[in-house]
């Protein structure tokens, strides 16, 4: 689908965005929080399933934001809904206890968190392609990986592409896997593979 | 009618703060709500710039009010950043300076280009507060186990010692080492060294609970036979059985069954399961089966008696501490931890201990444990 020198280009990418999240939790949270340097899989929605399966368990927290623009499509980011609870607990001056939930001031803080990461990733999109990217209010959900796969929008009405995009926050006491899935159409994918120069 | 007009209308159906700026950051609109809640009135503020017209404004709040015109959607929750805008809190709730608020700032264009912002306010002083109050309870609570274990750790630990010394001196008068003993004073201090072994018993009880409650026991696996471990807790209460005139019997599935647990662990389980069926069975037998379980991953202990039986209602709750099932059985020895801990050291290892039972025909208690 691209090229490994696109490929590279891409996770440089998101791992700019990522570091620019972190930096911006960071500042927010007023702990260090620092991210691992993504690692990117790209794949056909119809077979996500598969190796997201693979990394992720159980009820999964998520925080979805459609985005428009030249590159449309869904991002949503993943982590497991109790390693979610305990991330936004740390974030905001708590233990980070095995277990719990989130409760309703935690699910608006991963909104923040997911909003702030996401936001971050997806305007690295609109600096390269020199145009604004506009991204929906975000919106967290709490349910099954296949529940979640479901509901992806690409550019037109189904996405066909996925960028998964891994990562790991990690905190003072606390290290937590986070996964981005960035959901487009073939126009979109294209277009970027275009603009990397050498798809 | 404009995208900022319509917001507006939405606004006002909504319980929540609604400010509209435009691209200069000048105030459109300013709705009833925030009237209510600031005090200040929509002509003070509509038409001058939200960072100078009066409105106390979080640091944060001016930074985003920014980057929402400049095209980003954004989020600030109360958690992170305590308030928006000031207002008074709600009556009651005068623990808080300011009515505690998470807003969204939404970016408006106009054919493309940037129209403003529109930033909706919620006051979640209610919520934060019963959280809080949540946490607060939650923390007494789990402070106030903490302390019960503690307590329990601490007195068991200062009743081994004593209890030990009067085991030991009760030894060394029996033996003689204080001069010459009768036969009916050595009955007396045979009674004596009886009680306080029986007494360590209940105080062992007492910490294994304590410390499994608290979290602080550990587990050390190594590689065993399960034939052995059975043998090891048959011969351990096997006194007690001769004396009672009860039959006791065992089964197991093969010669030798290979696991890696904790030895110690399932051997005091398996002693205190038939123990108890021991202790509460006047006459009949108890039998102990070992076998594999249906998915040959761990290997079932089970202890069957043809003791009094446990009352439906009272089988749910066997296996809390301090419960011994009917009052007629509280004249037995024991301190009703026995299940407790064993049920404590079977999910421990990864297993469980589960009980069924008959009035008047017998019960079986079964622990499973990984292999």
């Amino acid at each position: 689908m691209l090229s490994e020198n696109a490929m590279d280009a891409l996770s440089e990418l998101f791992n700019v965005g990522l570091h620019r999240a972190a930096a911006s939790l960071s500042s927010i949270t007023g702990q260090p929080i620092v991210v691992d340097r993504p690692k990117l899989v790209i794949c056909e929605v119809s077979d996500i399933e598969r190796p997201l399966a693979e990394l992720v368990g159980g009820e999964i927290a998520t925080v979805h934001q459609i985005f428009g623009g030249a590159v449309a499509g869904d991002a949503v980011l993943l982590i497991e809904h109790e390693k979610a609870a305990a991330l936004a607990r740390l974030m905001t001056g708590g233990e980070a206890a095995a277990g719990g939930r989130l409760d309703q001031s935690g699910r608006e803080v991963l909104v923040e968190i997911g909003n702030i990461v996401l936001g971050a990733c997806l305007s690295g999109f609109g600096d390269m392609l020199k145009v604004p990217v506009s991204l929906s209010v975000p919106r967290i959900h709490i349910d099954s990986l296949r529940t979640i796969l479901a509901s992806l929008v690409g550019d037109g009405e189904v996405a066909q592409f996925a960028v998964i995009v891994s990562t790991r926050f990690r905190l003072s006491q606390l290290a937590v896997d986070g996964y981005m899935i960035i959901a487009v159409g073939a126009k979109s994918l294209n277009l970027i593979s275009t603009t990397l120069g050498v798809g | 009618m404009h995208l900022a007009e319509a917001v507006a209308e939405i606004g006002s159906l909504l319980d929540a703060g609604v400010v509209i700026v435009d691209a200069d950051a000048i105030v459109t609109h300013w709705n009833d709500w925030l009237v209510r809640a600031t005090g200040i009135q929509r002509a003070d503020v509509v038409g001058r710039r939200l960072c100078s017209c009066g409105v106390a404004l979080n640091t944060t709040a001016m930074v985003a009010v920014d980057q929402a015109i400049q095209g980003s959607v954004v989020v600030l929750s109360h958690a992170f950043h305590g308030w928006f805008l000031d207002a008074r809190p709600a009556a009651g709730f005068d623990r808080y300076e300011r009515m505690q608020q998470s807003a969204r700032l939404l970016p408006l264009r106009d054919e493309g280009t940037a129209a403003g912002a529109a930033i909706f306010i919620e006051d979640v002083t209610e919520r934060v507060a019963r959280e809080a109050d949540l946490r607060t309870a939650v923390g007494l609570a789990r402070a106030a186990e903490a302390g019960k274990s503690q307590f329990f750790a601490g007195m068991s630990h200062e009743l081994r010692t004593p209890i030990g010394a009067i085991a030991g001196y009760a030894d060394l008068m029996e033996a003689g080492m204080f001069g010459p003993v009768t036969e009916e004073q050595r009955e007396r201090l045979r009674r004596i060294t009886g009680v306080a072994q029986h007494l360590e018993h209940i105080v062992n009880d007492i910490l294994s609970f304590a410390r499994v409650d608290a979290g602080r026991e550990e587990v050390e696996l190594v590689d065993t036979d399960a034939v052995v471990l059975a043998q090891e807790a048959i011969a351990a209460v096997e006194p007690l059985a001769v004396q009672k005139g009860l039959k006791l019997a065992s089964r197991y599935a093969a010669p030798v069954m290979p696991m890696r647990t904790d030895a110690v662990k399932v051997r005091q389980i398996l002693i205190n399961l038939l123990g108890n069926a021991v202790k509460f069975t006047a006459k009949g037998s108890v039998e102990l089966e070992v076998a594999r379980t249906g998915d040959g991953r761990s290997l079932s202990f089970s202890v069957l008696d043809t003791g009094p039986g446990i009352a439906p209602a009272d089988l749910g709750a066997i296996f809390d501490p301090f419960v011994r099932g009917t009052p007629r059985n509280a004249s037995r020895p024991g301190t009703g931890l026995g299940l407790a801990v064993s049920r404590g050291f079977a999910r421990l290892l990864g297993g469980d201990v589960a009980a069924t039972s008959e009035l008047a025909i017998g019960s079986r208690f079964t622990a499973t444990i990984p292999a």
